[in-house]
């Protein structure tokens, strides 16, 4: 079964998801979800509230763990209890709503403190690299800073450096323009833009339809636990074929 | 390195044994068998020592003078063994704990103005008499509506638990319509009749006199009552060398006159001393106040450290995923949480001897009992701390590839530590205040020491005065002090 399932993905597959099904107790959240993403692919997932987005996102870092199904991530397979958890989430970084970024270290040791602990560089380079994605982030100013010192835009950015120091391959953002002041949002979108432009796999929940649009290969409308509709974002914003999906943007456009 | 060897296993005990001995401050009392060249008869007991269990404040028969104990009873046992050329080892206990003591074994013999009742010869075996008693009625110095039993109607009289005078009181109590209420010790039952809560005391006669000569504020108001005699016991089938020994020396005794002197010394009317001013107690008491300061320090320190690890440990394990883990954790925490302390400290001390046959020194109990429940507090701390922190700190820890270990180690514990810090402080502070309920079992930290204090002088306000600032000072100042280095290193 799950062999067939990896032979089925296409060689360039980094995301490999078949009747994902998630339930917290007996409340059902995700109701089989199918989804394959290739690499350098940008997917945005719209939908309303409490449609299970968020679960899903977390399904495939394995923060929640899926009830049924498979989830295969850069060919681990995370229903695999033998598989390196730690090694497989290196491999694919994730940025909150709410940014988590640590609020006891400064915005340098936020960036190097998972490529120290996983000793994957001496701390002199991982200062270095940190540096270097405090740059790419426009933030190379507030290495000293703490988080409490930040605005929300600049949290979220360097939320996201801290991902990127771990070097991974696929980036999932779950609401990360959410929490912020409206002025804060271009920032933040720039940074995951810039991203995208560089080729990078990534998974982008969000409320932001125009971005959606001018980034995303493809979008994926979700409600109640399914995909309700998914297409290029010319075909989902521009001739929807669900009512469920016209219904929805109607709202949010 | 002393602070080193506490913490080996197994070493406990010796360790803080000598700690104790280091402290000066223990509640035994060693008398060495001076006279053993003397022309006696070799005992069957020469050269052996005994732990003898006492009450703590039966003044004339025992009670503190300059920090030594002194009394009848104890003039009594160290001569009687220094006659019979064996050594004792004397634990003021108090007079319920003692007889607790004495059936667990932790004793050897109690001397403690015990009267020889029926009851107590089935669980113990008495020497012959020592000393004829007899109960004693006295009220407070300026009452003067109370003059024999038939006053008492609708009155309530204070007698000490567990003492002829409470079976007495009891025994005409209904023909008399007064109630009796039943106090643990002498000056808390004067000090019950000065205040007025109760209108008489019934206690020994001898007890009564030495008091009243002391200034109490009491006189006595009938004559004594017939009563049973003193005996000293050992436990049912125990140690009868001992009890033989005792028999032979007291007759020695009685014999040289030696008996009678002991008698003189203690029950002929002493001139009443000119007590001294506030100063004066102050700096009376200052040097026995501050060794039992010194064991309130001690046994706080080290239950707190246990405490921590303790905490520590079962925290953790009330976070884990683990559900036996957190059931454990549970368990100890709702067990040391929903009995009291001082059923605990009894528990340690008394009750865990008697069920392992391991006898256990008072500083170990006491240590053991507010370790273990101050940790089941610390636990709770330590929960709390972990789990006030944000579940997205260690969701983004986890998300970054860190492991669970790393995660609480570098993201969640920092915050929480930081969180948890003035819980731990006021934790310290609720710890050093309960160590003064070790003072039941004989421990002799500051409470205890001033309850000596006032035991022999009356002095009760005073004294208190005196014990409660020193608690106010130590406590404010630790407090201080803890503030400032949370500050420091908790920016
Ligand atoms: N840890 C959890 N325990 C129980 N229910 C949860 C949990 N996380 C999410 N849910 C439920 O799952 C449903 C989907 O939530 P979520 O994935 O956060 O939706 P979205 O991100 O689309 O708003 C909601 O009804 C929510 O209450
Ligand atoms: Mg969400």
């Amino acid at each position: 079964m799950s062999t067939s399932a990896i032979t089925n993905t296409s060689a360039s597959s980094k995301i490999s998801v078949r009747g994902l099904r998630k339930s917290f107790g007996s409340n059902e959240v995700l109701k089989g979800l199918d989804v394959e993403i290739s690499e350098g692919e940008v997917v945005c997932v719209i939908g309303p509230s409490g449609s299970g987005k968020s679960t899903f996102l977390r399904c495939l870092n394995k923060l929640d763990q899926h009830s049924a199904g498979t989830v295969i991530i850069d060919g681990f397979d995370l229903g695999d209890k033998t598989v390196d958890l730690n090694e497989v989430r290196q491999h694919i970084g994730m940025v909150f709503q709410h940014f988590n970024l640590f609020p006891h270290m400064t915005v340098l040791q936020n960036i190097m403190l998972a490529p120290v602990e996983l000793k994957k560089e001496s701390k002199a380079d991982a200062r270095a690299t940190a540096v270097k994605l405090l740059d790419r982030v426009g933030l190379a100013d507030k290495a000293d800073a703490r988080p409490a010192q930040l605005s929300g835009g600049q949290k979220q950015r360097v939320a996201i450096a801290r991902s990127l120091a771990v070097n991974p391959d696929i980036m999932l953002f779950d609401e990360a323009t959410s929490a912020l002041d409206p002025e804060m949002v271009g920032e933040v979108l720039q940074v995951i833009r810039d991203l995208a432009a560089e080729g990078m796999t990534m998974v982008v929940v969000t409320h932001e339809m125009g971005f959606a649009r001018e980034v995303a290969d493809r979008v994926i409308f979700m409600a109640d636990g399914v995909i309700v509709e998914e297409g290029t974002p010319a075909e989902l914003f521009g001739n929807p074929q669900q009512e469920r999906t016209q219904d929805f943007l109607s709202k949010v456009l | 390195m002393r602070k080193l060897n506490i913490f080996r296993a197994g070493k406990l005990t010796v360790a803080v044994t000598a700690l104790l001995a280091l402290a000066g401050g223990f509640v035994g009392v060693s008398a060495a068998a001076a006279s053993q060249s003397a022309a006696h008869p070799v005992s069957a007991v020469s050269g052996e020592t005994f732990v003898i269990g006492t009450d703590t404040t039966f003044a004339p028969f025992e009670y503190r003078k300059d920090g030594e104990l002194t009394g009848i009873d104890m003039d009594l046992i160290r001569e009687i063994a220094a006659n019979q050329g064996f050594t004792v080892e004397i634990k003021s206990l108090g007079f319920d704990a003692a007889l607790q003591a004495l059936q667990s074994n932790q004793v050897d013999g109690v001397i403690a103005g015990m009267s020889i009742t029926d009851e107590r010869k089935l669980v113990f075996d008495f020497s012959d008499p020592y000393f004829d008693s007899g109960v004693q009625m006295a009220v407070a110095e300026s009452n003067t509506a109370i003059t024999g039993y038939a006053d008492l109607a609708g009155e309530t009289v204070v007698a000490k638990r567990g003492s002829e005078g409470e079976t007495f009181a009891k025994s005409i109590a209904d023909e008399y319509d007064f109630t009796v209420k039943s106090l643990a010790d002498s000056a808390t039952m004067y000090d019950d009749v000065k205040a007025g809560n109760s209108v008489a005391v019934f206690d020994d006669y001898p007890v009564l006199a030495y008091g009243i000569n002391q200034n109490n504020g009491l006189k006595s108001v009938t004559e004594k009552e017939q009563g049973s005699s003193y005996g000293f016991a050992v436990n049912k089938g125990q140690n009868p060398e001992l009890l033989a020994a005792f028999n032979a020396g007291l007759a020695d005794l009685k014999s040289s006159g030696d008996y009678q002197s002991i008698l003189d010394k203690y029950l002929e009317q002493p001139a009443p001393a000119a007590a001294s001013g506030f100063f004066g107690l102050l700096t009376d008491s200052l040097p026995a106040l501050m060794k039992g300061l010194g064991l309130t320090l001690l046994a706080t320190g080290l239950s707190i450290l246990i405490a921590l690890v303790l905490g520590v440990l079962f925290g953790f394990f009330k976070v884990s995923e683990s559900r036996l883990l957190r059931g454990l954790a549970s368990i100890y925490v709702s067990i040391f949480r929903g009995t009291p302390l001082l059923v605990q400290a009894f528990f340690f001390y008394f009750g865990l001897p008697q069920l392992t046959g391991q006898s256990i020194d008072v500083l170990t109990a006491g240590v053991l009992t507010l370790s273990l429940n101050a940790g089941a507090y610390m636990t709770e701390i330590v929960r709390g701390g972990i789990q006030s922190v944000d579940p997205g700190q260690t969701e983004a820890g986890r998300s970054l590839g860190l492991s669970y270990v790393t995660t609480m180690r570098r993201v969640v514990l920092p915050q929480a530590v930081k969180i948890m810090t003035p819980s731990f402080i006021n934790q310290f502070v609720m710890t050093l205040k309960d160590t003064s309920l070790l003072a039941v079992i004989g421990f002799a930290e500051l409470t205890y020491q001033g309850q000596q204090i006032y035991a022999s002088n009356f002095r009760t306000g005073e004294t208190l005065l005196i014990v409660a600032a020193l608690y106010f000072i130590v406590i404010n100042l630790l407090t201080m002090l803890s503030n400032k280095l949370d500050k420091r290193f908790n920016k």
